[in-house]
């Protein structure tokens, strides 16, 4: 079995957001209106900050967030139409075509990293010539977030069976990870033992965000430092 | 109808075209079925345009339409990574503003325009440049130009030559012109440096923005992960500056300092390295001169004591940096134009430099290096006439190079004082917007009338569109060919292709292109200077010199081949750096580094000199100099990096606060404002989006009775703008720092009446010695806008 993971170096994380633009751009993420874009902003990937102590001594911390991806995701928990659900790779993604709009995924989701689509997905002007053709625009109504670019796992795995062959390490690149200026993030699978993510992970760097709440994230994270 | 078969077959036969299979979702709605259908999609080599870097990307082309840009993995800058803003260049080509055809503005301002043919609008274009050469006066034809990338700046200053006026001005003066003048009085050399990112141990950063903004951003942010976390040791970055930036947050240390003393904090740590002999003894006594002036003077006037004074920056901080960045080699301290754009700047940005000859981090592992540059062909000889000759003899308007502003190349700022004495008769305006992006931008406007013709290449509505009297819309960077050499930083020379990755989706033409049509309009010298059917073909030119030099080495058939080879990897890159060339290393009198400038010293004799010679100005004494160029040192001192009093411009007492700008990475320098992407995600600090802020320390703000949110009035003795207070505990106190992005009046849907200009408030101050702009000079005071 497939168990897609990331892990995000924030030692290497410049911050740049790099990763926020190219999703939007490989997802087809709506456009929000500039009055809205704070309140009602879709970001699949987006960098949080905070700022901590005072001045002289003010530090900025910064934190990229994909979906987690959790191994016991308690968006799928909830969902009462089975339109959430982890598929065999480790992915968990939404049937955009069974979603019935009730956003329990939403106030589930323990890292708030799931999205509404409270209207039609705009995207007006010229935006609808660059909207990538290999990922569905979703429909008014439903949940949304990020897939891991499911679009680019299906593709390797389709090339990876075309040359009879297994998934190799690094056959994978979603989006963010392609970008990644500092070259912050990788991805792989975190079942097999040889995998860089799965040497990654047993740094003593590592750590997943609310390990409390129980998820088991499939995104980690090395800290700073 | 292809069947599939044959449309594979072609698929394949087009080379780099690949079909994409179906079986990649899920869960297969209608929609989604519709997306299954084969689709030819093309991976297109070019090189962004959204900063200067030149970065490679590869753009995803389906069915004719650009839908996603990547990095390129074989450009040596970015290695297959790009920024946001390289990400967000599908939306610069896809602009709903765009101008879609040349255009004739009736009564300028009067937003009435008239579309033109090519054929028209270069006849009248031709015919006014006609004019002033009939009347003898090509002088007065001034070309401004910003990001002039690859061959073009040199194309321009070609047509210019030819057609008979010295007065192309670039746009350096704003940006930060004081790095080359730096290494051109020390190094001989007037150019940015290179850098050896991978092998550095300790970073000391005066306030270059090394995560946001400073070029070639993607490779500083590469060596970031790999100095950080891609080797064994890992770097020490300590950063200098008067905001809490990225770079700050990210570095090890930030160290606060007051505006305008980086260079004092230079010399401190200078003297504690001199003091405690922690220099480079071989270094220095092989490749330095004017060492033993430059250790009297820092020893005896930059004790740690009196720079924490001037500076703000305690006295332990700087003897533990000063031990560090001499223990911890390869050690590199670098700056940009928040240190060096200052009144005092080239005084401070030698202090700085000065230091890397101090541990000898220059052309060394780790180190600053000399870039090296492509064997591209060189130009023919301009073909000039007796016009052009008299004209391009007549001194630069902007007086860069003049006594004024002695070691100038332009004087961007400078050319409203010329506009206004009607000096200027025709104004091109390539990638530039002075009614937007030069310090106190009024001064622009005021003086239009005095200039009967301006044209814009903009291929986007904005302010130099909007005051123009007619337009001749460029290509976007996505639909055009252009060279474009990498911004140093690499040490070896690499060279990118930029393609056309979609025809040209408007009636648009390269500027290149419209330069060529001009000079065959006006014929004569002019068009023999410029002999090429297209700019593609001065490309192909240009690159020639690639393919000769490499004939030996690499198997390519004839000069198609190596082009055709181009255009599929999208790059050409030189041999790896050699070091220890010391004669391009040091250009000086000397062969050295020089902690005293003999160039300088030159310079200003030269000017004494010339000035005795002539009958019609006064003999200049150096003092008069000193005193008109506003430097208070006197000696020796003039030619060695020292600290100056920075001047700010207002009353201290009217205006107590200083005004910082600054760039954000997702600003792509002045174009960024109508790209939805970026603006979305704007300031990953402040969370605020598609509006400018002005960031103050919450304890100024408390004395101000200003609370987070508030609308607050900036104002400085030239100007105002209103925008929102955001309470920032990385701003210090008595500075208040404001993103430059937005404040545009005109400029499409997305940009246009959104947020506050900086530019506005800032007081046109120099820096008389380089003629550079000051734009961190400016006192201002914050008032709460009542209600």
């Amino acid at each position: 079995m497939v168990k897609f993971g990331m892990v995000i170096d924030l030692d290497k994380c410049t911050a740049c957001q790099a990763c926020t633009v190219a999703c939007k751009a490989e997802n087809n993420v709506s456009f929000q209106k500039p009055e809205e874009s704070v309140t009602r902003g879709m970001f699949w990937n987006d960098v949080l900050t905070s700022t901590e102590g005072e001045y002289p001594s003010a530090k900025m911390k910064f934190l990229p967030r994909p979906c987690m991806h959790c191994e016991r995701p308690p968006c799928v928990q909830v969902c009462p139409v089975g339109a959430s659900f982890k598929n065999q790779d480790g992915v968990v993604l939404v049937n955009y075509e069974r979603c019935i709009g009730c956003r329990y995924c939403l106030i589930a989701c323990p890292y708030n990293l799931r999205y509404f689509n409270w209207r039609v997905p705009e995207f007006p002007d010229s935006m609808k010539s660059y909207v990538n053709p290999l990922v569905p625009v979703r429909p008014r109504g439903v949940a949304e977030k990020c897939t891991f670019c499911i679009q680019r796992i299906t593709a390797g795995k389709s090339t990876a069976r075309k040359e009879k062959r297994e998934l190799r390490d690094g056959d994978i690149v979603p989006a963010c990870v392609q970008t990644c200026t500092g070259k912050a993030r990788t991805f792989g699978d975190l079942d097999n033992p040889d995998s860089k993510v799965s040497k990654l992970i047993k740094s003593n760097r590592a750590f997943v965000l609310l390990e409390e709440k129980g998820t088991h994230p499939q995104v980690y994270y090395l800290t700073e430092g | 109808m292809l069947s599939r078969r044959d449309f594979l077959k072609a698929a394949v036969a087009a080379g780099t075209a690949v079909s994409i299979g179906s079986g990649f979702l899920q869960t297969a709605s209608a929609q989604e079925r519709t997306i299954r259908k084969r689709r030819v999609v093309k991976d297109i080599p070019s090189v962004c345009l959204q900063c200067p870097a030149g970065c490679g990307i590869m753009v995803k082309v389906m069915d004719g339409k650009a839908v996603k840009i990547d990095g390129n993995p074989a450009h040596p800058i970015n290695e297959g990574v790009l920024c946001p803003k390289g990400q967000a260049g599908i939306q610069v080509l896809y602009d709903p503003d765009r101008i879609k055809g040349p255009m004739m503005q009736v009564g300028r301002g009067s937003g009435n325009w008239k579309q033109l043919t090519w054929d028209e609008a270069i006849g009248i274009v031709t015919s006014k440049l006609q004019e002033l050469r009939s009347a003898g006066e090509p002088e007065k034809f001034v070309f401004m130009s910003g990001r002039a990338s690859g061959s073009m700046k040199e194309f321009i200053d070609r047509f210019m030559s030819a057609f008979g006026s010295p007065n192309h001005v670039t746009h350096r003066s704003l940006s930060s012109d004081v790095t080359p003048i730096t290494m051109h009085l020390m190094h001989g050399v007037r150019e940015y440096p290179a850098f050896d990112w991978d092998n550095v141990n300790y970073i000391l950063n005066f306030g270059a923005s090394f995560l946001e903004a400073w070029r070639p951003t993607a490779r500083h942010l590469r060596a970031y992960g790999h100095l950080r976390r891609g080797r064994s040791t890992r770097v020490k970055m300590v950063h200098v500056d008067t905001r809490l930036s990225v770079s700050a947050s990210k570095a090890d240390e930030w160290v606060p300092i007051k505006p305008g003393t980086d260079g004092a904090l230079a010399l401190g740590i200078a003297h504690v390295i001199l003091r405690d002999f922690l220099y480079d003894t071989k270094f220095v006594a092989d490749h330095t001169t004017g060492f033993e002036e430059f250790r009297e003077m820092v020893l005896d006037e930059y004790p740690p004591k009196v720079v924490s004074g001037i500076t703000g920056v305690g006295e332990e901080v700087i003897e533990t940096i000063a031990e560090e960045f001499a223990a911890a080699r390869p050690a590199v301290a670098i700056a940009e134009r928040g240190a060096g754009m200052h009144t005092n700047g080239i005084y401070t940005r030698m202090a700085i430099h000065a230091l890397n000859a101090l541990v000898g981090s220059i052309d060394s592992k780790g180190g600053i290096l000399t870039q090296r540059h492509p064997p591209v062909s060189q130009w023919p000889e301009v073909v000039q006439d007796d016009i052009s000759r008299k004209g391009t003899a007549t001194p630069r308007l902007d007086g860069a190079g003049s006594r004024k502003y002695p070691l100038a190349e332009s004087n961007y700022q400078g050319i409203p004082d010329v506009m206004g004495e009607g000096k200027v008769k025709v104004l091109f305006l390539y990638y530039t917007n002075p009614f937007f992006s030069s310090p106190d931008p009024d001064r622009f406007l005021r003086s239009l009338d005095s200039v009967p013709f301006i044209v814009s290449f903009s291929p986007f509505p904005g302010e130099s569109v909007e005051h123009a009297d007619i337009v001749l819309p460029d290509h976007t960077y996505l639909e055009r060919y252009q060279d474009d050499f990498a911004a140093p930083s690499l040490g070896f020379a690499s060279v990118g292709l930029r393609q056309p990755v979609v025809t040209p989706l408007y009636d648009t033409l390269n500027t290149g292109d419209v330069l060529i049509r001009l000079a065959k309009g006006l014929g004569g010298s002019i068009a023999d200077s410029i002999p090429w059917a297209s700019y593609e073909d001065v490309v192909k030119f240009r690159l020639n010199g690639l393919y000769e030099s490499e004939k030996d080495r690499l198997e390519y058939v004839d000069f198609e081949d190596f082009w055709n080879t181009l255009k599929r990897t999208g790059v050409w890159s030189g041999p790896a750096y050699t070091y220890g060339e010391w004669k391009s290393v040091f250009k000086t009198p000397s062969g050295k580094f020089e902690f005293v400038s003999a160039i300088l010293r030159d310079e200003f004799e030269a000017i004494i000199r010339k000035s005795q010679g002539s009958a019609a100005t006064a003999d200049v004494s150096l003092l008069d100099l000193l005193k008109d160029l506003k430097i208070e040192a006197r000696g020796d001192k003039v030619y060695m990096p020292h600290y100056e009093l920075p001047r700010f411009a207002g009353d201290e007492s009217e205006y107590p606060l200083l005004l910082n700008t600054y760039k954000l990475t997702t600003h792509a320098e002045g174009r960024g404002s109508s790209i939805p992407w970026l603006q979305e995600s704007l300031g990953v600090h402040t969370r605020v989006k598609w509006d400018t802020w002005v960031e103050i320390n919450p304890e100024t703000a408390r004395e101000s009775g200003i609370k987070d949110g508030d609308l607050v009035s900036v104002q400085s003795q030239v100007g105002e703008i209103t925008t929102r207070a955001k309470l920032f505990e990385g701003a210090m106190p008595g500075v208040v720092n404001i993103p430059f992005e937005h404040g545009h009046t005109s400029g499409g849907k997305w940009a246009a009446g959104r947020g506050a200009n900086p530019n506005l408030v800032i007081a046109n101050e120099y820096s008389y010695l380089g003629g550079l702009s000051a734009p961190f000079s400016t006192r201002v005071r914050v008032e709460k806008v009542k209600r």
